[in-house]
C-alpha cells in the first residue's frame, strides 16, 4: 500500500527490493508522491546504516521532484542531510523538468583535487613537519580567515565568468591544471550579473582559503595500486607522495544558495509545485527563476574552481620552499580536480536515445568513463579520475569512471566515506586533543586550528571508506586505481 | 522556559527553539544558532554593537529562514557574534529587530547558512516551538 509522506514511519529494510547485489530499489508505489523509484547502492550493513537516519527518507523526497527521469540515486556513503540526502543523485529531463538549489547545497561545487610528486615517502619523511607548517602557514584556513589574493568587485567578476582560468591569467595555475579539472575549471554559462551583491561581498577577501569543518588539505602516500596501467597513465606509483585539497566556494557560494532558495520559495507557489520538503523547493529548468540560478551556481562554482587552484599554487610554493635541493624534483602535477556538490546539463542515454538531463549531485561526483567527449586526450581512453577521501587519518582513493557509472548512474560514483555519528554525539565522545596525539602517535602530522573541529570530524564519525569504495568498485560504477594513507594534516 | 535544544544531526547541526509568544521563538532560534557556533566575544569589554535587521517572507518559516541568513551575512561579513535580540514587530510577512553583539574573537565553526528542511513553527500549549537545520 502506498503510504502518504507524514504518516511519520520508517523506511524499513523489507520496503525495498534488491535489484542487484548492491542495488536496493524502493519502488514508485512506496510513497503516493514518489515520480519515480528510489535506489541505493550498498551493502547489508550500509544499507543499515541508511536506515539509522533520514536520509533514505530524503531519497524519497527527491524521487517526487517533477521531470526526474529513471530513479533517485543513493550512493553507498549516504547521509542525512537536509533537502536532498549528501550522497544523492537524480537528473531531471530538459526543458522543464525542475532544477533545485536545495538539492545542490549551500557549498556549491565543494571538491576534491589531488596533485601528484615525484617524491618518495621515505624522501619526504624527514621534512615532513616543515612541509605541515609551510602548508599551514601559505593556506589560509579556519573561520573568518581572509586569503592573500584580496579581489575588486571587478576583478572577482572575472573569477566568476572564468574560473580557474583567472587563475591561468593571473600565473595561479598551468594549463595542464585546466585540462586535469572537471569542465576545464570554467562552466559554461556563468553570470556575475545573476550573483547578488552580499554573495560578492561574502566572496571578496576569500580567494585561496581553506575554510573550517570538514574542509583539510592532506599530504599522503601511494599506498597500493589497484590497476597498474591506469595508475602510471595518470602519473601514479607506489609510495608516491601526493596531496589533497578539499574545500568548496566559501560564503560566496552559501549566499548564493541561500538567496535562490529564498526566491524560489515564490515561485515554486507559482508554478504550482507540491513539494515534501521545502528546502527541496524548485523552478522549471527553462523557466527565468531556474536559468537564473544555473547562471548564478555556475558562478559560484567557478569561485570554486578558482579557490582550489590557488590553494595549489600555494601547496606548490610551500613543496618549494621546503624541499627545494632537499629532494630531486619538488614538483606537482595535477591528477584530477572534481565536484561534489553540482547542478549540470548532460547528455546521457535514456530509454535507448540520448537526452540533455539536469543532473544534480550532492555529495556525489561526477565519474564519466572511458570515451567520453568532454575528457581531455590523455584521459579518454582509461576515464575520468573519481577522487574519494575517506575519514580524517584514514584510507582515501583514486577511482576512475566506468561504462557501468554511465549505465547506472548518469557517470556518477560516491564522493566520500560518509557520516554515520552526529556531530554533537561526536563532539561529547571525543576530545580533539586525544585525537590529535592518537593521529601523531601513527606518524601523521597534524595541523589544526580547532580541537573541538577535529573531534566532529573524527574517523569513528565516519563510515568505513574501504567499504563504500569496494561497493561502487563491485556494483560497477567505478574501478579502484590507487588507495592513499595519509602523512599530514592541515585543517581549519 | 528553555529557550533552545541541540537535537542530534548525522552531518549538520539541529536545534529546537521555544518560545512564550513568536518574537521570543525568533530571539530564541537566533541565540540557539549563535550558542552553538560558540563564538568568543572579544576583547573583554568592547564596546557593544547594535543593528538593525529588517527581513520579509511569505510566512513565517520564510522569514525565520531569512531573519537567521540575515545574521549568517552580518556575522560573516563584520567579524560580529550577537547575545541580544529585540524583535520590535513582526507579522507574517515582515520582521524588524535590533540585535544587540560585540567584535568577534576566536570562532570554532561557522554555520554555513539556515535551512528550511522541515521547517514548521509549531504552536504548543506552553507557547511556540520551531526545529531547525542548520548548515555547517
Amino acid at each position: 500500500m502506498p503510504r502518504p509522506y507524514a504518516d511519520g514511519l520508517m523506511i524499513r529494510k523489507e520496503d525495498f527490493t534488491r535489484v542487484d547485489e548492491f542495488v536496493w530499489e524502493l519502488p514508485r508505489a512506496y510513497r503516493y508522491d514518489m515520480r519515480a523509484p528510489a535506489r541505493l547502492y550498498a551493502d547489508e550493513a550500509l544499507l543499515d546504516d541508511a536506515l539509522g537516519d533520514d536520509s533514505l527518507t530524503q531519497l524519497v523526497n527527491t524521487a517526487t521532484l517533477p521531470g526526474i527521469v529513471k530513479y533517485a540515486i543513493a550512493m553507498p556513503d549516504i547521509h542525512q542531510g537536509y533537502g536532498a540526502p549528501v550522497g544523492g543523485v537524480f537528473a531531471t529531463q530538459l526543458p522543464d523538468g525542475v532544477i533545485s538549489p536545495g538539492a545542490i547545497g549551500y557549498d556549491i561545487n565543494c571538491g576534491v583535487r589531488v596533485l601528484a610528486s615525484k617524491i618518495d615517502a621515505a624522501e619526504i619523511q624527514p621534512h615532513l613537519n616543515d612541509l605541515a607548517n609551510a602548508l599551514y602557514k601559505n593556506c589560509p584556513s579556519g573561520v573568518g580567515v581572509e586569503g592573500t589574493t584580496p579581489l575588486t568587485t571587478g576583478k572577482l567578476e572575472h573569477v566568476l565568468e572564468l574560473g580557474a582560468e583567472w587563475a591561468l591569467q593571473n600565473k595561479y595555475a598551468t594549463r595542464d591544471d585546466l585540462q586535469h579539472t572537471e569542465e576545464s575549471g570554467k562552466m559554461p554559462g556563468a553570470d556575475a550579473s545573476k550573483v547578488s551583491s552580499r554573495a560578492k561581498n561574502r566572496g571578496m577577501a576569500q580567494l585561496g582559503t581553506l575554510g573550517a569543518g570538514n574542509h583539510f588539505i592532506e599530504v599522503d602516500r601511494v599506498a597500493e595500486i589497484f590497476d597498474a596501467a591506469v595508475a602510471e597513465a595518470l602519473g601514479l606509483f607506489p609510495n608516491q607522495v601526493v596531496t589533497q585539497i578539499h574545500c568548496g566556494s566559501r560564503g560566496l557560494g552559501h549566499q548564493v544558495c541561500t538567496d535562490y532558495v529564498n526566491i524560489f520559495q515564490r515561485t515554486a507557489r507559482e508554478y504550482n509545485i507540491r513539494l515534501p520538503d521545502r528546502e527541496l523547493v524548485c523552478a522549471p529548468f527553462d523557466s527565468e527563476e531556474g536559468q537564473d540560478y544555473l547562471r548564478a551556481m555556475a558562478a559560484a562554482a567557478n569561485f570554486a574552481f578558482c579557490n582550489r587552484q590557488v590553494l595549489a599554487h600555494h601547496i606548490r610554493r610551500s613543496f618549494e620552499q621546503t624541499l627545494k635541493g632537499k629532494v630531486r624534483d619538488f614538483r606537482l602535477h595535477q591528477v584530477y580536480d572534481i565536484a561534489h556538490n553540482m547542478g549540470k546539463v548532460e547528455e546521457h542515454e535514456l530509454d535507448g536515445t540520448r537526452v540533455k538531463l539536469c543532473v544534480h549531485r550532492k555529495g556525489a561526483t561526477r565519474a564519466f568513463g572511458p570515451g567520453s567527449p568532454v575528457l581531455p586526450d590523455d584521459l579518454k581512453a582509461i576515464g575520468q579520475p573519481v577522487l574519494i577521501p575517506g575519514s580524517m587519518g584514514t584510507a582515501s582513493y583514486i577511482l576512475i569512471g566506468t561504462a557501468g557509472s554511465m549505465a547506472q548512474t548518469f557517470g556518477s560514483s560516491c564522493h566520500g566515506a560518509g557520516r554515520v555519528m552526529s556531530r554533537s554525539r561526536a563532539k561529547h565522545e571525543i576530545r580533539g586533543d586525544t585525537l590529535r596525539d592518537e593521529l601523531v602517535a601513527r606518524g601523521i602530522a597534524v595541523r589544526a586550528g580547532s580541537l573541538p573541529g577535529l573531534a566532529e570530524e573524527a574517523p569513528q564519525a565516519y563510515k568505513d571508506v574501504s567499504r563504500v569504495v569496494e561497493v561502487v568498485h563491485r556494483a560497477g560504477i567505478g574501478k579502484k586505481i590507487a588507495r592513499l594513507e595519509p602523512m599530514a594534516v592541515i585543517k581549519g | 522556559m528553555k529557550r533552545f535544544e541541540e537535537i542530534p544531526h548525522t552531518a549538520d547541526w539541529s536545534f529546537r527553539a521555544f518560545g512564550r509568544d513568536l518574537r521570543e521563538l525568533f530571539a530564541n532560534a537566533a541565540f540557539a544558532m549563535f550558542a552553538l557556533e560558540g563564538a568568543i566575544p572579544t576583547p573583554e569589554g568592547a564596546a557593544g554593537i547594535s543593528r538593525r535587521i529588517v527581513v520579509e517572507g511569505i510566512d513565517y518559516e520564510s522569514l525565520l529562514v531569512n531573519w537567521l541568513s540575515e545574521l549568517l551575512y552580518w556575522q560573516e561579513q563584520e567579524r560580529e557574534t550577537y547575545q541580544r535580540f529585540q524583535i520590535e514587530e513582526i507579522s507574517p510577512t515582515a520582521l524588524q529587530a535590533i540585535v544587540f553583539g560585540t567584535p568577534r574573537g576566536k570562532i570554532e565553526k561557522i554555520i554555513k547558512a539556515a535551512t528550511y528542511h522541515n521547517l514548521k513553527i509549531e504552536q504548543t500549549p506552553e507557547g511556540w516551538q520551531v526545529v531547525v537545520v542548520v548548515d555547517v
